[in-house]
């Protein structure tokens, strides 16, 4: 009697240690969880990039553990002579993924770069967020995808499953944005485009054009430029000013030339009358460097994601971001939204590791918990994401050049 | 010449099949001709003079740089690729001078900046013309004699070496080069215009191509260049020093490029170390089309292509300014291989 109940006291005894065994034992980690991130971080690109790049390492940094693993963020970069390669960041996807450890990146930043690294990491699985990618067609199916952006979301999924994510709102939305901020807000009626012929530039051009005839406003050239080589854009910018431009919108980015017309606008336009708009592509140092003596306060630029400085619950992890990173140009239009996108990340492999009983998920579980991503508080905003990838509110702003700086001056939410 | 001429018309002309296509080119380039005179009518003078004017600009740069390439080709027959880097590394060097001259953008404005833009053109003028006798010495002179191949590898493995080293030295993109052209218009008279940054441009490329000519038709060296050019051992029988005559090609050809250089930085604003590559193919292209070998072809033909893209540019649309380049180009070379004015080589 006595030795049975002592066998049974020793057995209960035993699961609870078991079961209490279970947790870390406050010193030792269980583990390595990776972030990798895949940005643009040398030459004209990286005043885009590195920015975000910080952002994303910030969070990872601040959150320091997750679930008892110790987390560790592995930046790569995608640029060649300093601009966005998309073979150089399939190449550093496939690095990525020989990498164990990693259970999720952030990007790429470029939609061309992302077409190229998706069906690498569809395949793998890899769960993949961007804070910048703004082609619709990475996600959603419209006809003139195969033609004009030379592929197609379904194509760029070999297993037919999504492993994609993103919290910009995608270019279907920032040409037609900044065509209703340029005649509503700035009063324009006459506006010359010009794109760098690339996927992205030709969208937001396209749309941009669209949006601003329909207003009512009237697009006086429009004019395609092959940025493989310095264009040279006196005699077009002569057109676009004798047919009685008031101002020039690009469909391009920093790395395409974006700004370039901007300084050889010196002697045709006036840089304090006309105006110079376009996509986030030039709303960086890049271009107010290019612009040199021309830039001015005319010079408005659209960003694929809200502004975290006007949202009062991110004030102080912005400020917290601000004080580990003092130089301005590290914070950039989407240091906040890369920062976001690490956090969505952790809060989904967080919740993986939950359903698998406080082990390490694998990297479709961490794919499959993205998917469910609702109502996440996120600095740029409150981020739900859907099946496709895409956040069911993007948010967008509009930012203008001054006093030396890129600022906010209008947020735009739209419903989709 | 002539004769090889004659034979491609009468093989154009001669058959059904090449009087057809002739006939359909004629057509062709009659609508075009036509189209472009109705299009320069609507636009009215104004227009006309500005996008002459651009071109002008744009073909006075290609002028400066083809010289280079047209000299060194009519004395020792080499296509020298690495001209092009020669005048990208003008520009370079002219960035990294210009705080020494005081030249810092915005600060410093209107008649000011003559005298120090003068010093930094001398300066650099010298600078890059010092790095091409050197290439010359070091990379071209040892395979004078050698088989034709040798010496153009060479220029080819120069022109990635030059561009290799600007790389390294200031980065793989775009540096952003400060403009001190004037921003205003000069009038012309009935209201016409015409942009003074453009008239600057062509004021200094024309002043330096005059100094050349000066100095190839007037001094003892230009003299014993022209004789190189045409007969070297003849020239070296005369008496004359056949390595200083080419190193001193060399020189002037990468002075003229230094130049060229600096009035690119001011006209486009930005410099990158790879922009000499596609440059240089349309400088030698415009050296060819004015004839090789020929110094006032070559200035002719950098204008007329700079022309041709403005032309194309403003009144037709950029997508087809490289097709009417070529396409002018072919035509032209079909009917006058040798160039409008005429090619300038060693007689054999």
């Amino acid at each position: 009697m006595v030795r049975t109940r002592g066998l049974g006291v020793l057995i209960a005894a035993t699961f609870v240690a078991f079961a209490c065994g279970g947790t870390s034992t406050g010193g030792s980690s269980k583990g390595e969880i990776v972030i990798a991130s895949d940005l643009p971080t040398s030459g004209a690109d990286a005043s885009s990039g590195l920015p975000t790049q910080y952002g994303a390492a910030f969070a990872v940094s601040q959150m320091g553990t997750l679930k008892g693993y110790t987390l560790k963020f592995t930046p790569f970069d995608d640029a060649v002579n300093g601009k966005h390669d998309p073979t150089k960041g399939a190449q550093n996807v496939q690095q990525i993924l020989s990498n164990s450890k990693v259970l999720g990146m952030v990007g790429p930043f470029n939609s061309g770069v992302a077409a190229a690294e998706i069906p690498v990491a569809n395949q793998a699985p890899l769960a993949m967020i961007s804070p910048s990618n703004t082609n619709e067609c990475l996600t959603l199916a419209f006809d003139y995808c195969q033609k004009y952006a030379g592929y197609t979301a379904a194509g760029l999924r070999p297993t037919g499953k999504n492993n994609y994510f993103r919290i910009a709102a995608n270019d279907t939305f920032q040409g037609p944005a900044m065509g209703d901020f340029a005649y509503d807000t700035l009063g324009l009626k006459t506006v010359a485009v010009w794109d760098d012929q690339e996927p992205f530039g030709l969208g937001v051009a396209n749309t941009f054009s669209a949006e601003f005839t329909k207003k009512g406003g009237k697009i006086v050239v429009r004019q395609g430029f092959d940025t493989t080589s310095k264009p040279d854009f006196h005699t077009w910018l002569n057109r676009a000013k004798t047919a009685g431009a008031q101002g020039i919108y690009a469909g391009a980015t920093s790395a395409s030339y974006g700004c370039l017309a901007r300084a050889q606008s010196q002697g045709i336009f006036d840089p304090a009358t006309s105006y110079y708009l376009g996509p986030d592509g030039i709303g960086d140092g890049q271009c107010i460097t290019d612009s040199g003596a021309m830039a001015s306060d005319k010079m408005y630029a659209s960003q694929g994601v809200a502004d975290a400085e006007s949202n009062p619950t991110a004030a102080t992890t912005v400020a917290a971001y601000k004080k580990a990173h003092p130089t301005a140009a590290d914070t950039g239009a989407y240091t906040f939204a890369g920062y976001d996108c690490a956090a969505i990340l952790l809060d989904a492999i967080g919740r993986a590791i939950d359903a698998k009983g406080g082990n390490l998920p694998s990297r479709q579980d961490v794919i499959d918990q993205m998917a469910k991503t609702s109502n996440f508080p996120g600095l740029t905003g409150t981020y739900t994401l859907n099946s496709v990838g895409d956040p069911t509110k993007p948010a967008l702003q509009i930012q203008q050049y001054k006093s030396g700086a890129w600022s906010t001056v209008k947020n735009i939410a739209v419903t989709v | 010449m002539g004769a090889r001429v004659e034979r491609l018309r009468a093989s154009l002309i001669g058959t059904p099949s090449g009087t057809l296509l002739n006939l359909v080119g004629f057509v062709v380039v009659a609508v075009v001709a036509i189209a472009t005179v109705q299009r320069v009518y609507q636009g009215g003078g104004t227009y006309f003079f500005q996008t002459i004017g651009f071109g002008l600009a744009q073909g006075a740069i290609f002028a400066l740089v083809a010289l280079g390439y047209t000299m060194v080709y009519g004395i020792i027959e080499l296509i020298n690729f690495a001209h092009g880097d020669v005048f990208t590394l003008g520009a370079f060097i002219s960035l990294a001078l210009m705080p020494l001259f005081g030249l810092t953008e915005g600060s410093i404005s209107g008649l000011q900046i003559v005298l120090p833009l003068l010093g930094l053109f001398v300066v650099t003028m010298l600078l890059c013309a010092l790095v091409n006798i050197t290439i010359e010495r070091v990379a071209y002179r040892p395979l004078r004699h050698a088989p034709r191949l040798a010496p153009l590898i060479t220029a080819i493995g120069m022109s990635s070496l030059l561009e290799g080293a600007m790389n390294v030295w200031r980065g793989p993109f775009n540096l952003h080069y400060p403009s001190f052209l004037p921003e205003f218009q000069i009038q012309l008279g009935g209201g016409v215009t015409i942009a003074a940054k453009a008239v600057m441009v062509i004021v200094i490329a024309v002043v330096l191509m005059i100094a050349l000519t000066l100095f190839v038709n007037r001094s003892k060296l230009g003299k014993a260049m022209r004789a190189t050019a045409q007969d070297r051992d003849a020239a070296q029988l005369m008496g004359i020093d056949i390595n200083r005559t080419i190193s001193a090609t060399f020189f002037i050809g990468a002075a003229l490029a230094g130049a060229a250089g600096i009035i690119y930085g001011l006209y486009y604003n930005s410099v990158q170390a790879f922009d000499g590559f596609t440059y240089g193919l349309y400088a030698f292209t415009a050296a060819v089309f004015g004839g090789i070998g020929n110094i006032p072809g070559a200035a002719l033909g950098g204008l007329l292509i700079g022309v041709i893209f403005s032309i194309s540019d403003g009144y037709f649309s950029v997508a087809w300014t490289q097709i009417m380049i070529f396409a002018i180009l072919i035509f032209v070379l079909v009917f006058r291989p040798t160039g409008l004015l005429g090619m300038r080589v060693p007689e054999k």
